[in-house]
C-alpha cells in the first residue's frame, strides 16, 4: 500500500517569533515534494516538527490516516521518516558503516560483539544497488561534501524509511554529485519512497518534483503540481512581489593593482597560478569541487601559509605565516563555506557576531562605544535583509540562510579593500540572492577589490568582471566581461576544453 | 522582511530571559538559605557575621570571577588553589627579606601570574588540554609552596600587607568593597574592552575567532595569566586575614570556584555566563558552606553536601538545556 503523511494546523512559536502558523501540508508515497520559501520562513522549522527535532504547540501528524503521536526522533523514525538536516549529522570518527547502522547496529548471533562484516557487506550491496562506488570502511572524515550527502542518503533508506527529508541536500554539491544524486532520488521515487526536498533552487526543483509547495512568514501561500504552475509564479509568492532580477550595471576604468599572485603553489593542492586583482574589480574563480580554487583564496587570506610563490598585496609582498589577523587589519575579509564550522560564533548574539571584526574602530578612551556597535550592527542587518527578532537573539536559533546573510553582513562596514568570498550564496534565498549581488556591485563601485569562489555557472556569467577556470589545482583559462563563453568555462573546469586537449 | 530591531519591547530575547529566571531562582535560594540559617541561629543576621561571612568568602569572590573568565574561554584553572599558597609564599619570603609590603605585593602577584603564564603557553599557544595543564600545574604550585615554607608556616606581622585581608572599618571588613572594586574592574574589562568580546569569541567558536583575526591563540594566554595574577592577589588577602603564610592555603579552592561559577550559570563549553551569575553562585555556596559551620553542623558532612550541590547543579543544568532545544 502506499503511505501518506498528513500535517494539519501545525503551529509553533519560538518566544514572539510565530515559525508556523497553522500549517497544512501532506506528502505520498512515490512522490518528490519540493518545499521552498525564503531565508527564515519556517520549512526547515516545519520539518523537525515532522522528524520529532521540535515539539509542535498546535497541529495534528497523520500517517495513513490514523494520528500518530511524534515526540522525538525516534517515533518518526519508527514510522518510517527519516531527516537529512541542512547541518551535517554524521560522526567524522567513525566509518561509513558504522554511521549507517548507529543506534541499531547488527551483532554477531547471541554475543554482545558487532558484526563488522556484515554491516560493511549490507552496506557496499545498497550501494552497488544504486551504482555507486565509495568504501564503507572508510572514517567519515575523509570523505568530501558529496561522498557524506551519499552516506547521510544510505542511513536514511537503509533505516527503512519510506519518507526521507532533504533540507538543501544540493547546497554542499558539486555538478556531478547533483546529477548523481538526482538520479538517486528519480531511482527511490520509482521504489515508492517519498521524498520532500528543500532547495533554493526553481530549476532543480522543477527539474525533479511533482509538487511544490512555497511558505512565507510560517504559512503556506501556493501548493501546486509543478505541472500547473511556473518558476515565475512560484518565486513571486515566496514574498508577494516579482524578483526585481540582477542586472549587472556599467562599469567604470578600474583602478589599481590591488593583489597580486605570481606562481603560487602547493603540493596536491594547485599549481603555478598567477593573476592580478584590481581595485574595483570582481574576479571570479570556478571550477568543480577540489579544484583548489577555495584554497588559494583562504592562501591569500592568510590561512594558510605552506605554499611556494609570491603574494604581493597594495605592493607589499605577503609573509607566509602572517596569519588572519594581519589580513583583517590590512584591510580584507573573509566569508567562509563552513558557516558552522568557521563562520559563526554560535552562542554568541547575533550583534556580537557582526561586531567582532569592527572592535578596534569602535573605541572610544579605550572602551567599546556602544551605540556605535548598535548603529553599526542594525544597518548591517538592514543591508543584508537578514530576519532576526533582535540584535540580541542567539545566532544558533537563525535559519540557515540567515546566518550566512549575518557572516557576509559582518564585513560591510570595514574600511574594506579586498574581500574573499567563498560561495557567498550558499543557502541564500531567491531574492535575498539578488540582494547581495547588489551589495558586491556596491562594494565593486567604492573601489573594493572582490575575490569570488563560486562553484555555479550561472552565478560567475552574472556577476563577473573577469573569470578564472580552474582544473585539479591549475588555472586554466581567463575570461573577461562581456566575453564569456559558458560552454567553453564548462568544458574548462571539466578538463575537456580546447587548452587541455593540447 | 523588516523584522529586526523593532520587536525587542514585547520580545525579550530568549538568552536574556533564560539567564534573568536563572539569576532570580538563584536570588530566591539565597533568601531562603538565609531564612533557613537566621531561624536555625539567631547570630546569623547580625552585622558582624554577616562581615565575617563575608570576609571568608572573599578570596572565592575573586578566584570565581577568574575562574568565570577561564571557562568563558571554555577552559578551566585547577591550579589556582595551589597558585595562592605558591603566591603567598613567594609574597612572604619577599616580604620578610626586604621588609617592604609593596615588594611583598609586586612578588605575590607575579609569582601568580608566572604560573598562569605557564598555564596560558600551554593551552594556549599549544593547543593541550586545559584540563590536563592545569592539574599539572596544580600539583607543581602547591609543591614549590612546600619547598618554600618548608612544609611550614611563616608568621607576618607587617601592618600593611596584612591591612587587606586583616582589617576592618568597624565591622565592615576592608575587603569588602575590595572584591567590589575588582567586580567593577572585571566588569569593565568583559563587557567593554576588545579583550573581554575576545574572551567570549574564544569560547564560542575558536575556529572563527581565528578566521576574524581575533588572535584566540593570544587571548588565551592572557586570561591564564589574568587567573594568575587575581591567585596571587587571592594569596595576599589570606596571608592577611590569618597573619601569617601557609602552604596549605587554598585547599579545595579550585572546587569550590567552579562549582561556585557553574552554579552561576556559566557554561562549561564556553562563550556563554556572565560574572554577575558568579556573584550569586558564590554568595549561595558561601551561605550554605558558612550556615553550616555556624549551626554546627558535623564537618564531615560538609564535603558530603559540596558534591550534592555540584551534582544537583550539573543535573540541573542538562535539564534546561535540553528543554531548550525543544
Ligand atoms: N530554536 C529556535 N529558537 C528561536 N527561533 C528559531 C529557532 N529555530 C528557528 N527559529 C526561527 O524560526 C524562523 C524559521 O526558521 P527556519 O529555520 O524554519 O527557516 P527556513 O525556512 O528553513 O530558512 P532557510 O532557507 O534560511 O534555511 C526563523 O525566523 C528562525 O529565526
Ligand atoms: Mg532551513
Amino acid at each position: 500500500m502506499t503511505h501518506r503523511i498528513d500535517m494539519t494546523g501545525i503551529g509553533k512559536s519560538f518566544f514572539a517569533t510565530r515559525a508556523l502558523d497553522d500549517v497544512d501540508f501532506s506528502c505520498v508515497a512515490g512522490e518528490v515534494h519540493a518545499l521552498v520559501g525564503l531565508n527564515g520562513a519556517g520549512k526547515s522549522t516545519l520539518m523537525k516538527v515532522l522528524g520529532g527535532a521540535i515539539e509542535r504547540d498546535q497541529g495534528r501528524i497523520e500517517m495513513d490516516g490514523r494520528d500518530v503521536a511524534i515526540t522525538g526522533p525516534a517515533d518518526a523514525r519508527a514510522i518510517g521518516v527519516a531527516m537529512i538536516h541542512q547541518e551535517y549529522s554524521l560522526i567524522d570518527e567513525l566509518t561509513v558503516y558504522d554511521n549507517i547502522f548507529l543506534g541499531r547496529e547488527l551483532h554477531r548471533k547471541g554475543t554482545p560483539f558487532l558484526n563488522k562484516a556484515e554491516m560493511a557487506r549490507r552496506v557496499r550491496a545498497e550501494l552497488k544497488r544504486f551504482g555507486l562506488s565509495l568504501d564503507p570502511g572508510r572514517l567519515v572524515r575523509d570523505l568530501n561534501s558529496g561522498e557524506k550527502q551519499i552516506v547521510e542518503i544510505m542511513r536514511a533508506l537503509m533505516s527503512e524509511a519510506w519518507l526521507i527529508v532533504m533540507d538543501e541536500p544540493t547546497s554542499a554539491l558539486s555538478e556531478g554529485d547533483k546529477e548523481r544524486l538526482f538520479h538517486f532520488i528519480r531511482r527511490m521515487k520509482s521504489e515508492g519512497v517519498a521524498i520532500i526536498y528543500i532547495s533554493h533552487h526553481m530549476p532543480e526543483i522543477f527539474g525533479i518534483a511533482e509538487r511544490v509547495t512555497v511558505m512565507r512568514d510560517g504559512r503556506i501561500v501556493l501548493s501546486e503540481r509543478t505541472t500547473d504552475t511556473t518558476e515565475e509564479a512560484v518565486i513571486s509568492s515566496m514574498s508577494g512581489s516579482e524578483l526585481d532580477d540582477f542586472v549587472k550595471p556599467h562599469k567604470a576604468a578600474e583602478g589599481e593593482i590591488l593583489l597580486s599572485v605570481r606562481n603560487v603553489s602547493k603540493t596536491a593542492t594547485y599549481h603555478d597560478v598567477s593573476f592580478d586583482l584590481r581595485q574595483g574589480e570582481i574576479l571570479m574563480l570556478t571550477g568543480l569541487r577540489g579544484c583548489g580554487a577555495p584554497e588559494l583564496a583562504k592562501t591569500v587570506f592568510g590561512l594558510d601559509d605552506g605554499y611556494r610563490g609570491d603574494i604581493a598585496y597594495r605592493d607589499v609582498r605577503l609573509k607566509p605565516g602572517r596569519g588572519p589577523a594581519a589580513a583583517v587589519r590590512d584591510g580584507m575579509g573573509l566569508v567562509t563555506e563552513n558557516r558552522d564550522t568557521n563562520g559563526i560564533l554560535a552562542p554568541l548574539s547575533v550583534r556580537d557576531n557582526i561586531a567582532l571584526p569592527f572592535l578596534e574602530k569602535s573605541l572610544s578612551f579605550g572602551l567599546i562605544d556602544n551605540t556605535r556597535i548598535e548603529r553599526l550592527v542594525d544597518r548591517a542587518i538592514r543591508d543584508t535583509s537578514a530576519k532576526t527578532s533582535s540584535p540580541s537573539q542567539e545566532i544558533r536559533f537563525l535559519s540557515g540562510g540567515n546566518k550566512q546573510k549575518i557572516c557576509f553582513s559582518r564585513w560591510l562596514d570595514r574600511d574594506l579593500e579586498l574581500l574573499v568570498l567563498l560561495e557567498p550564496t550558499r543557502g541564500i534565498d531567491v531574492h535575498a540572492k539578488a540582494d547581495i549581488y547588489r551589495i558586491i556591485e556596491e562594494l565593486a563601485e567604492r573601489g573594493v577589490g572582490l575575490l569570488i569562489l563560486s562553484y555555479e555557472i550561472d552565478e560567475v556569467v552574472m556577476l563577473a568582471d573577469r573569470v578564472i577556470t580552474f582544473y585539479e589545482g591549475r588555472s586554466i583559462s581567463e575570461y573577461v566581461h562581456p566575453h564569456f563563453d559558458k560552454d567553453r568555462m564548462l568544458a574548462d573546469i571539466a578538463g575537456t576544453g580546447p587548452e587541455q586537449a593540447a | 522582511m523588516e523584522t529586526a530591531g523593532k520587536t525587542t519591547e514585547q520580545s525579550p530575547s530568549p538568552a536574556i530571559s533564560a539567564l534573568a529566571m536563572r539569576y532570580l531562582v538563584l536570588a530566591a535560594l539565597i533568601v531562603i538559605a538565609s531564612l533557613g540559617f537566621g531561624f536555625a541561629n539567631e547570630n546569623f543576621f547580625s552585622l558582624a557575621n554577616i562581615g565575617i561571612l563575608l570576609r571568608s568568602i572573599s578570596v572565592l569572590f575573586i578566584v570565581s570571577m577568574a575562574m568565570t573568565f577561564v571557562m568563558l574561554t571554555g577552559g578551566i584553572d585547577l591550579s589556582v588553589g595551589s597558585n595562592v599558597a605558591f603566591a603567598g609564599g613567594v609574597g612572604v619570603i619577599a616580604l620578610t627579606a626586604t621588609g617592604s609590603a609593596p615588594v611583598g605585593f609586586l612578588a605575590a602577584i607575579l609569582a601568580g601570574m608566572s604560573i598562569g603564564l605557564i598555564n596560558g603557553i600551554f593551552v594556549g599557544r599549544m593547543k593541550l588540554s586545559a584540563f590536563m595543564v592545569t592539574l599539572a600545574t596544580f600539583a607543581l604550585a602547591r609543591g614549590l609552596a612546600l619547598v618554600i615554607y618548608d612544609a611550614d608556616s611563616i608568621n607576618v606581622s607587617n601592618a600593611i600587607f596584612l591591612w587587606l585581608g586583616g582589617t576592618s572599618w568597624g565591622n565592615v571588613p576592608v575587603v569588602i568593597p575590595f572584591v567590589v572594586l575588582v567586580f567593577a574592574v572585571l566588569s569593565v574589562v568583559l563587557y567593554r574592552t576588545t579583550f573581554g568580546r575576545d574572551v567570549y569569541a574564544a569560547g564560542a567558536n575558536f575556529k572563527t575567532a581565528f578566521v576574524l583575526g581575533r588572535r584566540p591563540e593570544r587571548t588565551l594566554v592572557w586570561v591564564y595569566i589574568l587567573s594568575g595574577a587575581l591567585a596571587g592577589l587571592s594569596a595576599i588577602i589570606t596571608v592577611g586575614r590569618v597573619s601569617s603564610g601557609q602552604p596549605w592555603a587554598g585547599l579545595y579552592l579550585e572546587f569550590d570556584a567552579i562549582t561556585a561559577v557553574i552554579l552561576g550559570g556559566t557554561s562549561l563549553f564556553g562563550g556563554r555566563g556572565r560574572l554577575f551569575g558568579t556573584i550569586l553562585g558564590v554568595l549561595l555556596y558561601g551561605i550554605i558552606i558558612n550556615g553550616l559551620v555556624l549551626t554546627g553542623t558535623n564537618p564531615y558532612l560538609q564535603s558530603l553536601i559540596k558534591g550534592a550541590i555540584l551534582l544537583s547543579v550539573v543535573l540541573l543544568d542538562s535539564w534546561t538545556q535540553r528543554g531548550k532545544q525543544r
